[in-house]
């Protein structure tokens, strides 16, 4: 909402600068978007009048004038050719300065002096739209009517120079889309009074309202009010320059007097109103309806549309002639011809003009008021209002009386004042004296023990609201801060957030970074992931209004969202990148959706061009053990998105954790990656329903360890693992470590088999061992390798 | 004899001063003080002397012998030092030399300012709760009093799902889940994803993530509202953090506020950050309004609550001095590893 300075003040007093004016009503809650200042850059701009012209004798198309400005007689040089001999004119005298700051300087111009700049409309900051008797190109001339003498201060007969706020408007406040709601808080702000102009008619036209209209309402609920006024003898036209001015101070296009005076009543009281030519309007007759199904309208703008019964319409006796609340017809709008005008200030239903403004993807100064919900009482003062304007302006003639179906008043809310729990709940000691005062210069009476809430005020319910009022004129800056001293409390992260700290901390002590992406992504992702037809991953909760296709779904996994963000690093050549991300997935429990989907944290780590399989293995490995997850199993798998030889599932004691591996070329290939690329999926919810963060001393041992180092020639498929577990099985209850240190292929080993080394330790708990004890441990490890797996000891 | 002795030791360190390896020290050795050497003939002949004279001789050949000892030794211990001196200084390294390094990981600056402001509310004694990122219109709406068409669900621009759910819009939602499953004294923050249909530009985004917080009990006044919020935004942002509360409308809180900062970039001065007012607009905040209480069955006349949303990619912004909300989803490691 855009509030010119100079408006405000016609209604409240105001005696303090913008930049404490703004910060004093930002605090008592209303808040300052913007301010722009207009006509601040005009300086020492007058009425000046031609009082002669003469042809420049060195250009053709420059002129000489002799101009009155009332101090002196200037000589000004010129190119414009709308100027003679009379005409008064706007003058920058030297030393004074433009739109934009252009300073005006005497000087000579092809050898004549020019002590001073005539100017047009585009040189003091405005255009034709806002001064539609400026020429189009040359100079601005006064009209007679002006009243203007020579010397005068231009900029202030043109009204060029105004502040104008621009306010941020919340949705409980409609009565603030207004001129006069902004200067009720601004009086309220400074306990100062507001001064309301005074409303009486002459209503001078003849007959009388009740034989030219009526007016029913089908719908009540949706529309609680609805007021007509006629005025005849219209004579439509521009109207005055300080209502033009003011309208296009606040965002608003001047198009006639009529028409003007809707829009401009709609800004002083927030009250939409509507202007019907009544000659259009068949059967004199107004019926508030909702549309027919199918029923073609076309609004003021030319659109057509195709209405249904969602839409409430104004309707005469065989047509439709406004949508209700958001924009009046093109067959009845008021034209130039017009002779005899329906003024309409009506109450509808907020939700349905917000519906009806949605289905008709209009949205209009009236809708956008009338969709917060308006108080039914404010229509009575606007079209009263209306109508004194027409009566003021001299465009038309009041018909006596008026047309108001109100079927259910609306009355002022009485509510408790309960000055004790308002102090109680803001922690003040405010007297009750005070705080009567405060609701009073909002206009909330007190009486006893209760308040009566105007009707403009409809967000005013509780005991709470009232607080609100009374502190923000009180000033929240002036309730004293205090810690809540209630129970004592212990601040402890629950055991899963915990965990979900020390996995994210060990992946970043790993080298990888934390990344950040979208939870949502394209069901595209499922054919570039290779996911089959028919997997459940491809049942993604979907968004109904995604802002694109791209991200119109829930992710049910965390491939994309890594593959993503290696493939932006890749494309941008970065090196040594590593990431980690830790980010909820989401498995809807059915399709369609009837319950709330299981939202799975998880844990994804990914590189590329960088590491390998066994680093990456190394890291979840690291990773899980942080949690006191430790031998945890691997086991071969191959899913169509990952290398088939290179990617394994991590389990642990028999539930699987998630999986690892190399990105399948192909793959990464349609990531735009072409460079090996690592990728890792654990389940964070089942690692902290497994994690043992219990830490308890072993005491180091006492005795020295014997060391065997073997080596033993296996076929290729026979796994390490598989070999550690037959060395585990039958290498007795001494066997303390088994570590391998190589897997060997090539020279001097056969075809289709590999050498792998081990490193065994044995220990005992209680004495030195001996190695005869160890070689009986050996020798029946050695026989369990050879006979479960067909591997045996290398020859020497 | 005396002379003799005189001029074995003589002899002695004169050679020492020709011995410039460790090999020709011990070969001086067996030739000085060996069984073989000169001095040692001369203790096995101090039988042919008389027994008066046995004990001042054999004494002074004693002496000589551990005279010559002593020096062999020191000579010993410098040569040792000297090659040892030698090998360290042909061993100098260039320190200049980058370091072998093994990177740590970064955490994202998101994570940054999340973790520093749950850990002061930690401190403060709050729990931390949770909710689901996929919301039913109840938790996110209507239980926070916006009812079905309140104007301000097109405000916040919600994503619906299928099923009538939608993703919230808030973490407040988690408010309302605390307070049907415990009764006050209830001190949570939730930290969380928020989803709001806004396109992707410096400053926005259609997801980020906010943190929520509520205190419900007995007596809760807006003036421990204030008090709670300016400790907080004092231990985030610097002890000479000013703030500013100002009216505004939230549906579920009455009264309601949004928190400024004096900007800590210019001190309050104004500056682009601040757009030249002074102050950063933080968060929102209220008292916890009487008709959300008892749609989660609290007695709004027995207890009251206070209530404030934080964005948390707003305070990382602020923070780090990142000018554009879009790095922070980009995932470019050069900017990742910044933090």
């Amino acid at each position: 909402m855009l509030l010119p300075i100079s408006w405000l003040k016609t209604l409240t007093d105001l005696d303090v600068s913008i930049e404490a004016y703004i910060e004093d009503i930002t605090m008592s809650g209303s808040k300052v978007e913007a301010v722009s200042l207009s006509g601040y850059d005009l300086e020492k701009i007058v009425a000046g009048r031609i009082l002669s012209i003469e042809k420049h004798s060195n250009s053709d198309h420059l002129l000489i004038a002799k101009v009155d400005a009332g101090d002196g007689m200037l000589q000004i040089v010129t190119g414009a050719p709308n100027i003679y001999v009379g005409a008064l004119v706007p003058i920058a005298l030297d030393g004074g300065s433009v739109h934009g700051g252009q300073r005006i300087k005497k000087g000579k111009l092809r050898g004549e002096w020019s002590e001073g700049m005539m100017c047009s409309i585009d040189e003091l900051g405005y255009t034709r739209q806002d001064y539609p008797e400026a020429p189009e190109d040359g100079i601005y001339i006064f009209p007679e009517s002006c009243g203007l003498k020579p010397g005068d201060d231009a900029v202030s007969a043109l009204m060029l120079k105004d502040e104008t706020v621009e306010f941020e408007i919340t949705s409980n406040r409609p009565d603030c889309n207004s001129i006069i709601g902004l200067a009720r808080e601004t009086a309220a702000t400074y306990s100062k009074p507001l001064n309301l102009a005074k409303i009486s008619l002459k209503e001078e036209a003849p007959g009388d309202i009740g034989g030219m209209i009526s007016v029913e309402i089908m719908n009540p609920d949706l529309c609680p009010r609805y007021i007509a006024r006629v005025v005849t003898n219209a004579s439509i036209g521009p109207s005055p320059l300080w209502m033009r001015h003011r309208l296009s101070a606040c965002g608003i296009r001047p198009i006639n007097n009529i028409v003007d005076i809707t829009n401009y009543v709609m800004l002083e009281y927030g009250q939409p109103m509507h202007a019907f030519d009544i000659d259009s309007i068949s059967g004199r007759k107004i019926i508030i309806r909702t549309a027919h199904e199918g029923e073609s309208f076309t609004t003021l703008d030319g659109a057509s549309h195709t209405l249904d019964p969602s839409i409430l319409v104004i309707s005469d006796c065989d047509k439709a002639v406004a949508a209700a609340g958001v924009m009046g017809g093109e067959n009845s709008k008021v034209t130039g011809n017009a002779t005899a005008i329906l003024f309409e200030s009506a109450n509808f239903n907020g939700t349905s003009i917000r519906l009806a403004s949605k289905r008709l993807g209009l949205r209009t100064d009236a809708s956008s008021r009338y969709e917060k919900g308006l108080d039914p009482n404010l229509a009575l003062d606007a079209v009263n209002r209306a109508v004194q304007l027409v009566e003021e302006l001299g465009c038309g003639k009041a018909v006596k009386g008026m047309v108001d179906c109100y079927p259910n008043r609306r009355d002022p809310l009485r509510i408790s004042f309960l000055p004790e729990k308002i102090n109680k709940l803001l922690g003040t000691d405010i007297s009750a004296e005070d705080m009567i005062g405060f609701l009073e210069r909002l206009e909330i009476r007190v009486e006893g023990a209760q308040a009566l809430i105007p009707t403009f005020r409809a967000d005013i319910e509780t005991s709470a609201d009232l607080a609100e009022e009374v502190a923000r004129l009180y000033g929240y800056g002036n309730i004293p801060a205090t810690l809540y001293a209630g129970s004592p409390s212990i601040g402890v992260k629950t055991r899963k957030q915990g965990i979900f700290d020390l996995i994210k901390a060990a992946a970043a002590s790993l080298g990888y970074s934390e990344a950040m992406t979208y939870s949502f992504e394209s069901p595209k992702v499922f054919d570039k992931l290779s996911i089959p037809g028919g997997d459940p991953r491809r049942n993604a909760v979907k968004i109904l209004n995604p802002i694109g296709s791209d991200y119109s779904i829930m992710r049910t996994s965390m491939e994309n969202s890594m593959l993503t963000s290696l493939s932006l690093n890749f494309s941008r050549r970065n090196d040594g990148v590593r990431l980690f991300e830790a980010a909820k997935i989401y498995i809807p429990k059915g399709l369609p959706l009837s319950e709330l989907p299981d939202e799975v944290e998880t844990l994804a780590i990914g590189s590329c061009g960088e590491g390998d399989f066994f680093e990456l293995k190394g890291a979840v490995e690291e990773v899980l053990s942080s949690i006191g997850i430790i031998e945890s199993e691997f086991s071969p798998i191959a899913p169509s998105h990952m290398h088939p030889g290179r990617c394994a599932e991590v389990s642990y004691k028999g539930s699987i954790l998630g999986y690892l591996g190399e990105i399948h070329p192909q793959t990464a290939q349609r990531y735009s990656i072409d460079s090996r690329v690592m990728f890792a999926s654990l389940n964070m919810d089942k690692m902290a329903e497994f994690a043992n963060l219990r830490r308890a001393f072993k005491p180091l041992p006492k005795f020295p360890a014997l060391q065997r180092d073997i080596s033993v020639l296996a076929r290729d498929d026979v796994s390490v693992g598989a070999m550690k577990s037959a060395i585990r099985e039958k290498g007795g209850s001494c066997l303390e470590a088994v570590e391998l240190f190589d897997v060997y292929k090539g020279k001097q080993i056969e075809d289709g088999f590999k050498s792998v080394a081990f490193s065994l330790s044995f220990r005992a708990d209680d004495r030195t061992l001996k190695d005869e004890e160890v070689n009986i441990a050996m020798k029946s490890l050695l026989a369990n390798l050879e006979e479960k797996l067909g591997a045996r000891l290398r020859d020497k | 004899m005396k002379e003799k002795l005189e001029s074995i030791r003589a002899s002695a360190l004169e050679r020492l001063n020709r011995a410039n390896d460790l090999k020709a020290i011990e070969e001086l050795r067996l030739s000085l003080i060996g069984k073989k050497s000169e001095l040692m003939g001369i203790l096995k002949s101090l039988g042919a002397l008389s027994p008066e004279e046995r004990p001042a001789v054999g004494k002074m050949v004693n002496e000589t012998s551990a005279f010559i000892e002593e020096k062999l030794s020191q000579a010993k211990q410098a040569l040792i030092l000297s090659a040892q001196n030698a090998r360290l200084m042909s061993e100098a390294v260039d320190v200049t030399i980058p370091g072998k390094r093994r990177a740590l990981g970064s955490r994202h600056p998101m994570q940054l300012a999340l973790d520093e402001v749950t850990s002061v509310f930690l401190g403060m004694g709050y729990e931390i709760a949770e909710g689901p990122d996929i919301e039913t219109d109840y938790y996110n709406f209507e239980a926070l009093n916006i009812p079905a068409n309140h104007p301000a669900k097109d405000e916040q621009d919600t994503f619906y799902v299928e099923g009538g759910f939608v993703l919230r819009t808030q973490t407040s939602s988690v408010q309302i889940r605390t307070m049907e499953r415990k009764r006050p004294p209830i001190k949570i923050i939730a930290p969380g994803a928020v989803y709001r249909s806004d396109q992707v530009d410096a400053t926005h985004s259609p997801s980020f993530h906010q943190l929520e917080a509520l205190v419900v009990d007995h007596g809760i006044t807006m003036g421990d509202l204030k008090g709670s919020l300016s400790a907080f935004i004092r231990q985030l942002f610097g002890s000479s953090t000013q703030v500013r509360f100002r009216p505004h409308h939230f549906p579920f809180t009455e009264p309601s506020a949004e928190m400024d900062a004096s900007c800590f970039f210019c001190n309050g001065k104004g500056c682009r950050i601040c757009k030249g007012s002074g102050w950063i607009e933080i968060l929102g905040c209220g008292m916890v309004h009487p008709k959300v209480l008892q749609l989660a069955g609290i007695d709004p006349d027995e207890y009251t609550g206070f209530a404030f949303g934080v964005g948390v990619e707003r305070i990382a912004m602020l923070r780090f001095d990142i000018s554009d909300m879009r790095l922070l989803f980009e995932n470019d490691i050069r900017f990742l590893n910044q933090f």
